[in-house]
């Protein structure tokens, strides 16, 4: 095997109705329509059955990445401490040596933040997902937070191209008293490039449950997006927006009641941007969307909604967003 | 009610698919379906308000995508819920039925959308087991009173169909009309449509039910899922409105 980590030899799919993401035990249904083999590297192959292992500890002032372990196409170099704020905030940028998530991509990822550790986790470029004849990618992520730690899970967004088919299956184990920010952005496709870019994917899943160490559920959200079946430009669905911002805060009922009160709702068609928040089930915090008819305008959304989140779980301000970013 | 007309079923005797007294399945599945049925339908609109204060439902077009989207969601999400309810309910599995329960609250992501469904299956489920008088039903109401289930309105009319012997092909339907007859009598107090128009579009959304049913009943219970982010936005936006006819 290619990847120097010693994770051994990637195991071959299960061809039933199940696929079990490799070491999070996760299972979800397999796609029937999409079960045939791509003619190209067969499903979960070499270098297609990525996997990542964060370990965060908290040692003194500092939180430390205490354990990385990879596998292609998923890279991580090291933690970075750039907030001058927050001098024991750990920042890592995930990375995928393949630069895009292709046809018959099995990618894994395991992320834990021991006692009183904070880290933000983030990707180095937008997730593009591949135009696909055959098979489907996906994704299984298990986070696990232990007491008093704190969590920014905000990747950069998803670029489904047409006929995407991807399955995102997210798990969540968190103690009561830490907070899990995490934040995606889907954008409709390469919506400028032709016109069967926009909402051009055949099938998006993105599933994520949260519970609690003793096994009690939270919440769960299935977001099930098949555009050829039904139109996401469908009023109550998209409506006219293009894109989509999806936050979910998990924290002690206190923090997202301050979050809650601070957090703007509204709807403005003139604009194109709507936005809110609603508290989520079993106390366990809040949920935030934001639509936009561009990237732009979600972002920024997404950016005041985390100030927020940060400035209540944490007390301390955002930075300035790097130039670069 | 008589006792004659308990878990039995006026069904079983007729056979698969037959019932032995269609009349009075009818008229049982038309009185929980009413939607004067004393359960609170009437003070929600599930998002309506608000969308017709912002400008996203303005005509009887929109008012229909709005609709549609509203019944798509309900046939993905909670009536696959309602069908495991009425197989749980109709096996006298109270564990299972609360193993459903919680697994439709846990997806009630919208405060709103969330105390519908709890006002409403809490006060069916007090209906249901002083009217029907099912030992399931009255075993069920005493588990919501002691806070050990929260009896969705989905999985509360799925044990309320069961415990009559009613079909879940009728508990579904009955919970897609209601979905569609809420939305649309809340959009006669809220917006300028008359009687006549929500009719059609009541007698029109409502066609594909049957697809709708296959394929929730092929779906397992983690299957549950949907795709309304607007919706959810606009449920958001009505906790934070100051001028509020509707509980949602």
């Amino acid at each position: 095997m290619a990847a120097a980590n010693g994770q051994g030899t990637p195991s071959r799919p299960l061809g039933g109705a199940a696929v079990v993401g490799a070491r999070t035990g996760s299972v979800f249904a397999e796609p029937a329509a999409f079960r045939d083999e791509p003619a190209q590297m067969r499903s979960g192959a070499v270098g297609k059955n990525g996997f990542l292992r964060l370990g965060f500890e908290r040692r003194g002032a500092c939180t430390v990445l205490a354990e990385l372990d990879r596998r292609i196409p998923c890279l991580v170099q090291r933690a970075l401490y750039p907030e001058a704020a927050l001098p024991d905030f750990a920042w890592v940028f995930m990375i995928t040596t393949t630069g895009c998530v292709l046809q018959g991509d099995r990618l894994t990822l395991k992320l834990q933040l021991g006692p009183g550790a904070r880290a933000h986790v983030t990707t180095q470029a937008a997730t593009k997902i591949h135009s696909m004849d055959a098979n489907y990618a996906a994704q299984t992520q298990a986070i696990r937070l232990e007491d008093g730690a704190y969590l920014e899970f905000l990747p950069e967004p998803l670029i489904p191209h047409r006929g995407a088919r991807f399955l995102s299956e997210t798990t969540i184990e968190l103690s009561e008293t830490a907070t899990l920010l995490y934040g995606e952005i889907l954008l409709p496709g390469r919506k400028h490039h032709r016109p069967d870019e926009c909402f051009g994917a055949a099938l998006l899943q993105l599933a994520m449950t949260a519970t609690r160490p003793d096994g009690r559920l939270l919440f769960t959200e299935r977001l099930l997006l098949e555009p050829a079946r039904r139109s996401l430009r469908q009023t109550g669905v998209m409506g006219d927006f293009d894109v989509l911002g999806n936050a979910v805060v998990l924290t002690p009922p206190d923090v997202a009641e301050r979050i809650e009160a601070r957090t703007e709702a509204a709807v403005d068609l003139a604009d194109g941007v709507a936005c809110g928040a609603c508290r989520l089930p079993n106390d366990a915090g809040l949920i935030f969307k934001v639509l936009g008819r561009e990237a732009a305008q979600v972002r920024a959304a997404m950016r005041r909604f985390w100030a927020i989140v940060r400035a209540e779980a944490t007390g301390a301000p955002l930075s300035a967003p790097f130039f670069w970013r | 009610m008589s006792a004659a007309f308990g878990s039995a079923s006026h069904w079983a005797a007729g056979g698969e698919g037959v019932p032995a007294q269609p009349g009075l399945s009818l008229i049982r599945a038309l009185q929980f379906g009413d939607s004067l049925l004393p359960v609170g339908g009437f003070a929600f609109s599930a998002g309506l308000e608000s969308a017709i204060q912002t400008g996203v439902v303005s005509d009887v077009h929109t008012l229909e995508e709005f609709t549609r989207t509203a019944l798509q969601e309900a046939a993905l999400g909670d009536g696959i819920g309602l069908i495991w309810a009425h197989r749980a309910a109709s096996a006298g599995d109270l564990a299972w039925l609360a193993r459903v329960d919680e697994a439709v609250h846990a997806r009630k992501l919208a405060s709103e959308a969330r105390t519908m469904s709890l006002r409403m299956g809490r006060k069916l489920t007090e209906l249901g087991a002083a009217v029907i008088d099912a030992p399931l039903l009255i075993a069920w109401r005493e588990r919501v009173a002691a806070g050990t289930a929260f009896s969705c309105y989905p999985v509360a009319l799925g044990s309320v169909f069961a415990a009559q012997g009613l079909p879940a092909r009728d508990a579904f339907a009955v919970h897609q009309y209601g979905v569609a007859a809420m939305l649309l009598g809340a959009a006669l107090r809220l917006m300028r449509i008359d009687h006549i128009a929500t009719q059609r579009l009541l007698y029109r959304l409502n066609s594909d039910v049957d697809a709708a049913y296959t394929h929730a009943a092929d779906a397992r219970l983690e299957d549950m899922a949907g795709f309304a982010p607007l919706t959810e936005v606009l449920a958001a936006v009505h906790v934070k409105a100051s001028v509020r006819l509707f509980m949602s």
